[in-house]
């Protein structure tokens, strides 16, 4: 793929979800005409690339798609729950052409197609009608010798150039056909719409055989210049009379036109109407706006929508000052726009992470030059290191704010799964998004998107009760569902919540008792059983009504919260509502590490999982667990697990980690401190190796593994219930080596 | 032997791409020498980036011995394969003249750096095609499939190591996965 179609298909990508968003906006009754404008624009901002491409398929459908909008801009088709949903429908096409155009293929598929040309259909309800309601209205309507129309499809948007011909009487004679300019004209754009007028044909009696009677009003659309367009015409040149309107051109511009052309101005405004260089509304307010001024006699009653096309002739003289103020007002906001959007560089992803690299790096070698200057005893020299470390340090985090995105985004798709969602289960429910200008890596954003997108559906599938049970319970009648982020310490929190039912506890309890993940006579508070439902094995056997989703068990949501390095835990109150709280890193690229040394290697322990550091009482039991102030700690022997040589220490130390609400100790022989470290992914060799997160290199250039703390006590467990492997205690089931046992058990 | 000779891949651009102990008619190939165990060992210079002195280097637990661990070469984490280990032998004994072989392997569309520990380097050899024979299908004491050739040279063979087969992330990484670092820990229990 080149990249200019690499470059089309990102933007439109973007511009799909603005379009997605302005629709959802535009649903709930905000129809601002900034925000039908903006959705228009970025149809024909996608239209316009697919051009430039040359994608004939997404050119096409996008172009029914911006007329409709346009009309829609225009006034002239009210805006409806039908027409968003059908608009929504041709944003997702819009992007499933895209997609066929990324796959490469020249076409799209079949199955494809087929939604587009039933999409098409549904448009066309929207489409010609109205224009042929405006000719009709009218009653005078001369019937149209020919019109020819263009496979994009009947109404036109004002973008088209515009082109009135009227091809001199001796044309003929003088050997050149009419047609042959038209069809030159096609070599250089496509005539959307063309409208033949033969107004100056004379009686049959009086005709000339050989004379030239023909008029063209032409929609054209073209990348070319006006001046090319002109020498399209330059054999003729003399003989005919030729008016070229650009794209956009002002209302006033056309009516000016109007008045130039021989043809009754009626006929005309109506012809430029039905050819979608006007809508009727346009052609109407800039009518109107010409009359005020001169038109004493006018006083917009009834007749006021048709009786403009007659005050052209009133108002010919007129100054159209309003028309040409909100022009050119409109001209200035579009290019106050343009700056604006200017101001933002668009980055490959790859560059900016090869930078990120190159800073970690820098941070590597400043920390080393730093160690050797201390080492060096010269004052001036650290005083100079530690200019340098703290300036690279904001490189380091400057460089970072580069990868950082506004989560806002993520949460604006959520509008269309919840508002899809709850028509589908015919719930009233509402998004509240909050907190959307909060930033976090875009590497996180990216991966945050399933397990967002399960939370939402399950709060509004299972979460928010129907409406008769919220009637019942006092609720108000259309359920929130709220999506809110902010910065706490260090880490991103996101939280996703409800005002539904709330988890029901003793269910869940019972369930779980069921599946042997606690004890019969557990004591739990309602948070430790309510969070029961991130386990493995809990939820997808069996669907469970108010948790369960969609054959995916909230296991899964965990496991991707986790990959993050993050957590999530949920709160609820039966009844009121559930809410999700996700904490995140704000960055994957960096960690704050705990150093701690067994024998001659050095290992980093997430900051985030440490809880505090104990030293260690040699047990004469044997058995791997100490007392920690009444708390039975279970831990691991680093020097062991590891196979790690050497003399043991006198003192060893224990690092009591926390995961998922456990706590468990890390035997190390030294305490290193704290690190805050570039992580470094250890290679496809290693991929299958659990316990081990990836590796970091030290101010001294060793390498030193990250101990990844939730895998490392699942192995140990694992391994352990293999040695002792027909184990009964705690009367939960064997052979089921999974993590969460050692981490369930409630401290009974 | 601090950071020693640089070996770029100086070899006619007809070469370069295909794989690098191709056995083409006309010409010959280079090979970089070794030894291991006092044997002598070549791999296709295409494939070798540089060659550094061992050190630095940080085990990586849970894994098989061949797999001596991690180092730091400027900045990127590289890992260091005991390629005596990696013939089921013993695990190489390490002396002043032990050096690490960083090498470029290539497997479908991605390029991974791997290092190979060898007791010695020798030498970069030019060998003609013509004195490369065929691999004897037994007695090397090596899988098969490592061996691309035997190469003649003093009137000696030295073995022409296939360094995608000997390093294949694939094969290893699921060595590592199947390696018994679950059950092997009697002392957790007490």
């Amino acid at each position: 793929m080149d990249e200019l179609t690499a470059t089309f298909i990102d933007e439109s990508r973007t511009l799909l979800a603005a379009m997605e968003g302005g629709l959802l906006q535009l649903e709930q009754a905000d129809a601002g005409d900034d925000n039908v404008g903006g959705i228009f624009r970025a149809a024909h901002t996608i239209k316009g690339g697919a051009g430039v491409i040359e994608c004939r398929f997404i050119e096409a459908f996008t172009h029914i798609v911006e007329n409709v909008l346009d009309r829609v801009r225009a006034g002239d088709i009210p805006v409806s729950p039908g027409l968003v949903s059908v608009m929504l429908a041709c944003c997702d096409h819009i992007g499933a052409l895209l997609g066929v155009l990324v796959a490469g293929q020249p076409a799209p598929p079949q199955e494809v197609a087929a939604e587009g040309d039933a999409l098409r259909a549904q448009l066309g309800q929207w489409g010609d009608d109205d224009g042929q309601a405006a000719d009709c209205a009218d009653g005078s309507t001369v019937p149209l010798s020919e019109a020819v129309t263009a496979s994009g499809g009947g109404v036109v948007s004002s973008d088209a150039w515009h082109i009135s011909v009227r091809f001199g009487t001796d044309v003929l004679r003088m050997g050149m056909d009419p047609l042959s300019f038209l069809r030159y004209l096609t070599t250089l754009g496509e005539i959307v719409t063309i409208e033949t007028l033969a107004d100056a044909m004379p009686d049959a009696a009086e005709m000339d055989a050989e004379s030239c009677y023909l008029g063209f009003e032409i929609r054209f659309q073209t990348r070319a210049g006006k001046a090319e367009i002109e020498r399209v015409f330059d054999f003729c040149r003399d003989d005919c009379a030729l008016h070229i309107l650009p794209p956009q051109s002002k209302c006033s511009d056309y009516l000016q036109l109007i008045q130039e052309l021989p043809e009754d101005a009626m006929r005309l405004g109506e012809i430029l109407v039905r050819i979608g260089a006007l809508t009727q509304a346009e052609l109407d307010a800039g009518l109107a706006a010409q009359a005020q001024p001169t038109s004493v006699e006018f006083d917009g009653d009834e007749s006021g929508a048709r009786a403009p096309l007659g005050e052209i002739l009133v108002g010919q003289q007129a100054v159209r000052q309003e028309v040409v103020d909100a022009a050119v007002l409109k001209q200035a906001t579009v290019k106050d726009r343009k700056i604006a959007e200017s101001r933002m560089v668009r980055i490959q992803a790859d560059k900016l992470d090869q930078l990120i690299d190159l800073v970690g790096e820098l941070v590597i070698s400043g920390a080393s030059t730093h160690l050797f200057a201390q080492r060096s005893g010269l004052s001036e020299l650290m005083e100079s290191t530690s200019v340098l470390s703290r300036l690279v340090e904001s490189i380091r985090d400057a460089a970072l704010q580069l990868r950082m995105v506004q989560i806002g985004e993520t949460f604006n798709r959520f509008n269309r799964v919840v508002r899809d969602a709850s028509r589908e289960l015919g719930k009233d429910i509402r998004l509240a998004i909050t907190g959307g200008d909060t930033e976090l890596d875009k590497s996180v954003v990216e991966k945050l998107g399933d397990p967002l997108m399960h939370l939402v559906r399950n709060a509004v599938d299972h979460g928010i009760e129907p409406a008769a049970v919220r009637a019942e319970r006092g609720k108000p009648h259309q359920g929130t569902v709220r999506l809110n982020a902010y910065h706490d310490s260090g880490s991103i929190v996101i939280e996703v919540g409800d005002d539904g039912g709330g988890l029901a506890i003793e269910r869940i309890r019972a369930k779980a008792i069921a599946r042997g993940l606690i004890a019969e006579d557990a004591v739990m508070s309602g948070a430790e059983i309510s969070n029961l439902i991130f386990e493995a094995g809990f939820s997808t056997a069996e669907q469970v009504t108010n948790l369960s989703g969609r054959g995916v068990g909230m296991d899964v949501v965990r496991r991707d919260i986790q990959a993050l390095r993050g957590t999530i835990e949920v709160r609820s109150t039966e009844g009121v509502g559930a809410a999700f709280c996700i904490r995140l890193p704000l960055t994957l690229a960096i960690i704050d590490g705990f150093l701690v040394g067994v024998g001659s290697a050095t290992y980093v322990v997430p900051l985030d999982s440490v809880v505090e550091c104990i030293e260690l009482q040699e047990t004469t039991t044997g058995r791997n667990y100490l007392n920690l102030r009444g708390e039975v700690l279970p831990f691991v022997r680093l020097r062991e697990m590891f196979e790690i040589g050497g003399d043991v220490p006198a003192r060893q130390n224990v690092v009591v980690v926390q995961h998922a609400g456990q706590k468990a100790g890390l035997v190390v022989d030294r305490l290193l401190g704290e690190f805050q470290t570039v992580i470094k992914p250890l290679g496809a060799l290693f991929q299958h190796l659990r316990g081990i997160g990836g590796s970091t290199i030290l101010g001294s250039g060793e390498v030193a593994l990250i101990l990844d703390v939730p895998a490392l006590l699942a192995l140990v467990t694992s391994a352990e219930e293999k040695l002792v492997s027909p184990a009964p205690s705690r009367g939960r089931p064997s052979g089921t080596p999974d993590s969460q046992h050692l981490i369930l058990q409630p401290s009974e | 032997m601090s950071s020693i000779l640089q070996v770029r891949q100086a070899v006619p651009a007809v070469l370069a791409g295909s794989q690098p102990v191709v056995r083409d008619d006309a010409g010959s190939l280079q090979y970089l020498t070794f030894s291991l165990n006092s044997e002598m060992f070549a791999v296709g210079i295409l494939n070798v980036k540089e060659i550094i002195e061992y050190g630095g280097l940080t085990q990586v637990p849970m894994m098989p011995a061949f797999i001596r661990g991690v180092i730091n070469l400027r900045g990127a984490v590289v890992p260091v394969i005991d390629l005596s280990a990696r013939f089921a032998n013993e695990t190489t004994r390490i002396s002043k003249r032990t050096c690490i072989v960083i090498m470029e392997v290539v497997e479908g569309e991605v390029r991974h750096d791997i290092g190979i520990m060898v007791d010695m380097v020798s030498e970069v050899l030019e060998i003609p095609a013509a004195d490369i024979e065929p691999p004897p299908s037994f007695g090397a004491r090596i899988r098969a499939d490592f061996i691309d050739g035997m190469g003649k040279v003093a009137g000696k063979f030295v073995i022409l190591l296939n360094i995608a087969k000997v390093l294949s992330t694939e094969e290893i990484s699921t060595l590592a996965a199947v390696y018994p670092g679950d059950a092997r820990n009697p002392h957790l229990d007490g």
